[in-house]
């Protein structure tokens, strides 16, 4: 199939923002995603969820306009939006119509440079983190994942994005008016830009209202020691919820698309190991996956399977067997229906307005510079079965870090 | 621009299809008009295990032949369950279109052997454990039985570990057997798509299918004020819902609810973010629409600390009050108006998206609506049609059912 490259372009600011933009001529809308240095890595070392408060503060009002302003104005342009926090970025996510984005990109520039931040929103904005952190314990498959972060990547990469409840009972909005300062600067902040758009003009408005944005990135603590090992949570659950995560190379790594490839082969579609082996065979699972993520110098190899406790143990035995098995390799016949998926998704997600804009963002953070569909589909179509198998027999996938949440532990396998 | 096409087998299967020229994918699926509510009580939940074991094999593919294909086409596909219908769909590169409606054709005469379905019975018990760990699903299932009462839109989807694990091959097949006739099904594409290839498929793959007459009961429903709390002392938070009658997926009205929904419960600016969510009375409070087939809901949801369960509650029906007795603004309307609009055509870029759409009206009204015309709909809503509404449906009777940790 004959595909035109899109366009993309790259500029970047005197002030340390990069923008990256791609035009899609086929689409109505466009998507942005305004991303700074200020992820749950960057909250102070007694503030854990300072982030997260801010991700809801800076909504309440900014640039001369109140609470109910600011919202009727982003309302006013059809835009659904979210603002949230993970380890590294704090982002704020909109999709909207092309033709509505040159309105909206002030209101976003408000948001980030004069924030209102009113007295009377913090205590909500506070009150609101603590009741996500407790909700957390009502949904033990969400629970699991922020305990798995916890145990296997270095403090403060593994901390958790909602926050420490001791923490924030403490914050003060004097504190957290200061972290705004510190924290949202351009330094090293992306935006990225995709849909129906004028590289030009997008270019203009945001010289304009971003140009004069000042302010070096916030620093991060030196990474510490993951835990790693294994952990056990009591908890009277339905299900047993079983993590796993060990290292793999990361994003940047021209090596990752055979770790990625090698995933896909374990948990890209249901003719994968993990669902074949342990949900269609055994019937052991209803969700049983296993995926790729990576932070700018660690990659992670994450796999989840939820059971009901008489049967866990068969369950974490048969997926640690799984992982272990790749390290002997996988078939021609795996690695192409690896491959033709991946491929697929690169397509589907190149009709997403909202996917190309996360896959600018992602690329501008991991490599430096954003790659067009041919390129993504051209690194999926490379790598050979022996590259592929190489690559698993030199990474086996055997030292891995483990959380349980359940009535009873489990016997960790050899 | 994209057009809308049509065809009838000789079996009543119905084709239909959107052709966007400018896609880069196709997405198809067939729907049938079946789900939990056509269920009786004796085999709760087959309609979803069925769904289950329609992937487990036919005369001529296994289960893994039937995974297997569908990745070497580089498909995305899945399946769902709802009260009212059943959907199995797969997204895939245009080329790869034949092989998938092969595979999903071939899957909708299934075998239904009694070794897959034993084991999959375990995968159905580990879906209704994963669900029951879940607050939102538990707080949901109990409102509809508190509401509907003994109306089929009671009927839990997933079944329950006892009625599940008495289910028998011969109860499922039985049921396959009334339900899935090519009449009370559909084929739906949308995105880059041969019509004609498409129905010449359709025809070699479908055709020989034997009708079948199939009916659904619509009881009425007798809607009433209900307050019923489910103590469960393990959880943190207080998790609270609300439903009322609504316009149902037939009614016109239904595009006036949705915006009338997102005016009161939108995720930002509506009337329960600032009564409850801006001052931090609750971390979540959402309104929506659920249009049904020949009935609709509108369905509230909030989360808080359990602390504030009363403040909360008494603010949300006061809200609802407010609402009822002095209507909306028309600034509320033109700004729902807008981001359900925006939501609207953003959505109706991907083949997906529009394939799901194409099955939902056929199945539910027999019609294809184009873009176009759901957004001039859209556009017609201001505050005086709002308020008609809701002389018709003046969100009562409320019923309320709440989940916590507290007595009450």
């Amino acid at each position: 199939m004959n595909q035109t490259a899109p366009m993309m372009r790259v500029d970047r600011l005197d002030n340390g923002l990069t923008l990256v933009m791609e035009h899609m001529p086929e689409v109505q809308s466009a998507a942005m995603v305004l991303a700074i240095m200020g992820g749950a890595a960057f909250d102070p070392e007694y503030g854990v969820g300072s982030g997260n408060v801010l991700s809801d503060w800076i909504l309440r009002g900014a640039g001369g306009r109140d609470s109910r302003a600011l919202t009727a104005a982003l309302d006013s342009l059809g835009m659904q939006r979210s603002c949230a926090v993970d380890a590294v970025f704090l982002r704020f996510s909109a999709s909207m119509l092309a033709k509505k984005l040159p309105d909206a990109l002030p209101l976003v520039a408000d948001i980030f440079q004069r924030a209102e931040l009113p007295e009377d929103g913090f205590s909500a904005c506070r009150d609101m983190a603590l009741g996500q952190i407790d909700a957390i314990e009502d949904e033990p498959a969400q629970k699991l994942n922020v305990l798995l972060r916890q145990q296997h990547l270095p403090p403060p990469l593994g901390r958790p994005t909602l926050g420490i409840k001791e923490h924030l009972a403490s914050l003060s909005a004097a504190d957290l008016r200061l972290d705004y300062r510190r924290r949202f600067t351009p330094d090293g902040a992306i935006l990225s830009i995709a849909g129906r758009i004028s590289f030009d003009q997008m270019h203009d408005v945001v010289e304009k209202h971003f140009g004069s944005w000042t302010g070096s990135k916030a620093a991060m603590m030196t990474p510490g020691v993951a835990p790693g090992g294994s952990r056990h949570v009591q908890q009277e659950t339905n299900q047993v919820q079983i993590g796993l995560a060990f290292d793999a190379v990361p994003e940047r790594e021209p090596e990752s698309i055979l770790a990625m490839l090698a995933v896909n082969v374990l948990s890209g579609g249901m003719g994968a190991r993990l669902f074949s082996e342990i949900r269609e065979k055994q019937g052991l699972c209803y969700a049983v996956h296993a995926g790729y993520q990576s932070l700018r110098t660690q990659g992670m190899i994450s796999g989840y399977a939820g059971t009901v406790p008489e049967r866990a143990q068969r369950t974490l035995d048969s997926f640690v067997y799984e992982l272990k098995r790749m390290g002997a390799g996988v078939t021609p016949d795996e690695l192409e229906r690896a491959r033709i998926g991946m491929k697929s998704r690169v397509v589907m997600n190149g009709e997403s307005s909202s996917a190309r804009a996360a896959g600018l963002l992602h690329d501008m953070y991991h490599l430096g510079r954003p790659r067009s569909l041919d390129e993504l589909r051209r690194r999926v179509e490379a790598p050979t079965l022996a590259e592929v198998n190489d690559y698993l027999s030199a990474h086996p996938m055997e030292q891995f870090t483990l959380v349980t949440i359940g009535p009873s532990e489990l016997a960790v396998p050899k | 621009m994209s057009t809308f096409k049509h065809a009838k087998l000789a079996n009543n299967l119905d084709i239909i299809a959107e052709v966007m020229p400018t896609s880069t994918t196709a997405a198809i699926g067939f729907m049938v008009k079946t789900g939990a509510r056509d269920e009786e009580p004796a085999v709760s939940g087959v309609s979803h295990f069925l769904e289950h074991m329609m992937f487990k094999g036919t005369a001529r593919r296994s289960a893994a032949d039937i995974n297997r294909e569908f990745d070497s086409l580089g498909a995305r596909n899945n399946a769902f369950t709802s009260n009212e219908v059943t959907c199995y769909w797969a997204q895939i590169l245009p080329e790869f279109l034949p092989s998938a409606l092969d595979v999903l054709a071939d899957m909708m005469r299934p075998a239904l052997r009694v070794d897959d379905f034993t084991m999959e019975k375990n995968v159905i018990l580990e879906e209704i454990s994963l669900y029951l760990d879940k607050p939102g699903h538990v707080l949901y299932e109990r409102i509809m039985e508190d509401h509907f009462a003994s109306h089929p839109l009671a009927n839990s989807i997933l079944g329950s570990k006892e009625s599940i694990g008495e289910l028998t091959q011969e109860q499922m097949r039985h049921y396959f057997d009334q339900h899935y006739g090519p009449g009370n099904m559909v084929l739906a594409a949308a995105g880059q798509i041969n019509f004609d290839q498409l129905v010449q498929l359709a025809e070699k793959y479908c055709g020989q299918w034997p009708t079948l007459a199939v009916e659904r009961r619509y009881p009425a429903v007798k809607p009433a004020s209900r307050r019923h709390h489910i103590r469960d002392e393990k959880l943190k938070r207080h998790y609270l819902c609300t439903l009322c009658p609504g316009p149902s997926a037939q009614e016109m009205e239904r595009f006036a609810a949705a915006i009338l929904a997102d005016v009161i419960g939108d995720h930002d600016g509506s009337r329960l973010f600032w009564s409850l969510v801006e001052p931090g009375l609750a971390e979540e409070a959402d309104f929506s629409t659920f249009p049904h087939d020949g009935l609709g809901s509108f369905f509230g949801y909030v989360s808080c600390d359990p602390a504030k369960a009363a403040r909360v509650e008494e603010t949300l029906v006061k809200e609802l009050a407010r609402v009822r007795d002095a209507g909306v603004t028309n600034e509320e309307v033109e700004r729902s108006k807008t981001k359900i609009a925006t939501s609207t055509v953003m959505s109706g870029e991907l083949p997906l998206g529009r394939m799901r759409n194409l099955c939902s009206q056929w199945i539910y009204n027999r019609q294809f609506r184009t873009l176009e015309e759901d957004l001039a709909e859209i556009e017609k809503v201001d505050a005086m049609r709002i308020g008609e509404l809701l002389e018709q449906y003046p969100l009562s009777p409320l019923t309320i059912t709440t989940l916590g940790p507290g007595a009450e």
